[in-house]
């Protein structure tokens, strides 16, 4: 495993990669259909999302199946604030406020669940989160107040001459960025590095003077503030949406399985996985609906047989055996 | 509260709790032996139905009378499964893969019956299936009451299947201990294999007696995988016994919170207590059926 903070100059070709790619990205609006802007508005959407279930599930090894349940406060904290403040307001000021209280709603909901949920591993934390997202949504549907089963109305906050997909896909864009720079920031940190040794051996790492608790709760509330913020744009992107449209089973699923696909604990595993199923399941087989299921599935299963660490995982086992192999025997001089 | 309505709540209760508690079985034992948690239970489950259905629309066969078959039909279905995909899971990557595989698993075949089946919900109607007699003011559903027998005894059959006999005591002995219990000669891989296939029969036959008790639709799936994890963290893993008690129980729960609370917050009862034993005793009431070694 490559725990070793990468220096200037071998990241170097990688930072050029990234910032083309950026370039790419930016001007894509203007060239590509309306369709493929829809589609990478997705792709980044998916991106943001399993970028920050990573920090939790990919660094610490806690792995949520009920993220989906942040997206859901995030879009209704945003939707009632954003129709309590009425039309006075700016709409990026709604906006950023909105995003704002959203992801502070998510961080807070996650700060109370996260001491007495990390006391769980493995599959009873996986299940425990699939339970709660399944009851934030029942609740969601059942207190009017919240108005989960009537559906809320977001304002309309595009500006007047931009198509609303392409302001989107922007606003997509950037978070997805950011969200990918916190989380290089932290996995490269003291911080990033106590997750890793939870993950591969919680009670050594505490015994060695990690701070597990402490880094555990702070990797959950930073994840979960994240897909929170993320939850507020998804639900004023939808202009419309109810209960079910937020609090969706398979979004917890899709941020697991773009991880997997790429690669558990690396950076650039998610933007691969979300860029693979996205393009299978929109462009390749937009046309066959009733068999994205099954395909989502299979793919789920010969993954985990084929390549159990992710795309990028298997890659690097690949590079290391190779070097390993180029290396002269040191221990053969007698 | 009147006697009358809080009786009939109960009754209704333990006749829905007995069927909840079959449907949960399988997964106990499955859970308990190779600590597999099965996504695709449900899905099984709704397999064991639409065979149900499938031979009481096109031969008029009483499913009743289907079940041999169809548990000799998901034993072998389960025993492949088994052996090939999650096998493979846990040995390439880890128990949590196991997880993953069988919901893929789920959706594969969840999508499979809705392109033989569609979409549709669907149920059995045997001509029992309305039939409901009284004692005093408290009615009884024949078929809830028939679908509550059938639970039973199966769960007999469970509990003595894993007691009783020398299969049985291959089961519980890797259970307790995988590594021992290969060095004492018992091939591992193939009593797991022969526990997964058991434990998709149960789903199978749970499965029959659901189609005839309630309707079902290939989305009830995940439904039902839920209520066994359900039921399993309220009873304990493994055992039949612990199964019976926590389908009762979240039977009890269900019908008392539809009664008195409101029917629409069933579901969010549900994963409340779900939740709540999960962080106050995650072993459930009765504990791990072969837990003396874990």
């Amino acid at each position: 495993m490559n725990t070793e903070a990468p220096n200037r100059n071998s990241m170097l070709p990688f930072i050029w990669i990234s910032a083309v790619g950026l370039l790419i990205f930016l001007i894509a609006p203007l060239v590509v259909s309306m369709f493929m802007v829809r589609v990478l508005q997705l792709f980044f959407l998916s991106v943001g999302l399993a970028v920050s279930w990573s920090i939790l599930g990919g660094f610490s090894g806690y792995w949520s199946f009920g993220h989906t349940l942040f997206i859901g406060v995030g879009a209704f904290v945003g939707g009632n604030l954003a129709s309590a403040l009425g039309s006075d307001w700016s709409p990026l000021g709604i906006l950023f406020t909105c995003m704002t209280a959203g992801g502070v709603a998510s961080a807070l909901l996650a700060l109370i669940l996260a001491y007495p949920l990390l006391r769980l591993r493995g599959i009873y934390f996986a299940i425990a989160m699939l339970g709660l997202a399944e009851l934030m949504s029942e609740l969601a549907s059942n207190i009017d107040v919240v108005g989960g089963a009537m559906g809320l109305m977001t304002p309309d906050i595009v500006p007047e001459k931009l198509n609303p997909a392409v302001f989107y896909y922007y606003l997509f864009l950037v978070m997805g960025v950011i969200i990918l720079l916190i989380a290089a920031r932290i996995k490269y940190s003291r911080f990033g590095y106590g997750l890793t040794s939870i993950r591969e051996d919680e009670d050594t790492a505490k015994m060695l003077g990690v701070p597990t608790e402490r880094y555990k709760i702070t990797a959950m509330v930073i994840s979960c503030g994240l897909v929170g913020i993320l939850g507020v744009l998804y639900g004023f992107s939808l202009g419309y949406f109810t209960a079910p449209s937020v609090f969706r089973v398979d979004f917890s699923l899709n941020m697991i399985l773009h991880n997997l696909i790429g690669g558990i604990g690396t950076l650039m595993g998610p933007i691969i996985g979300a860029g693979i199923m996205i393009f299978l399941t929109q462009v390749v087989l937009g046309n066959l609906l009733n068999l994205h299921v099954m395909i989502t599935g299979l793919l789920v299963i010969i993954i985990v047989l084929l390549a159990p660490a992710g795309i990028l995982g298997t890659v690097k086992k690949r590079i290391q055996t190779r070097r390993l192999e180029k290396k002269p025997k040191v221990f053969d001089d007698e | 509260m009147p006697v009358g309505v809080f009786v009939q709540t109960m009754v209704d209760g333990i006749m829905l709790g007995g069927v909840l508690s079959l449907a949960a079985a399988g997964f106990s034992l499955i859970f308990g032996v190779m600590s597999v948690v099965s996504l695709a239970h449900g899905a099984m489950v709704v397999i064991g139905a639409y065979l149900a259905y499938t031979s009481w629309s096109l031969m008029g066969i009483d499913p009743l009378f289907m079940i041999p078959c169809i548990m000799l039909v998901m034993f072998v279905f389960g025993y492949c499964i088994q052996r090939t995909i999650i096998q493979w899971a846990v040995e390439r990557s880890s128990l949590v893969a196991s997880l993953l595989v069988t919901f893929g698993l789920a959706l594969v075949l969840r999508n499979t019956l809705d392109l033989i089946f569609s979409p549709d919900v669907r149920s059995v109607s045997p001509p029992y299936a309305f039939m409901n007699f009284g004692i005093g003011s408290i009615s009884f559903d024949v078929v809830r009451l028939i679908g509550l027998a059938a639970s039973l005894c199966m769960l007999i059959f469970l509990a003595i299947l894993l007691n009783r006999t020398g299969f049985g005591r291959k089961i519980r002995a890797t259970a307790q201990q995988p590594f021992a219990a290969e060095i004492c000669g018992i091939n591992v891989a193939h009593i797991h294999g022969l526990t997964y296939g058991v434990g998709t029969a149960f789903a199978g036959v749970a499965g029959v007696i659901i189609g005839i008790v309630m309707p079902f639709s290939p989305n009830a799936e995940g439904h039902w995988t839920l209520n066994a994890f359900v039921v399993v963290v309220l009873g304990g893993v493994g055992s039949p016994t612990g199964a019976l008690l926590g389908g009762l129980l979240l039977g009890l729960i269900e019908t008392f919170t539809a009664r008195f609370i409101g029917p629409s917050l069933t579901n969010a009862m549900m994963f409340l207590i779900l939740v709540l034993m999960l962080l106050f005793r995650p072993q459930g009431i009765l504990g791990h059926a072969f837990g003396e070694s874990r």
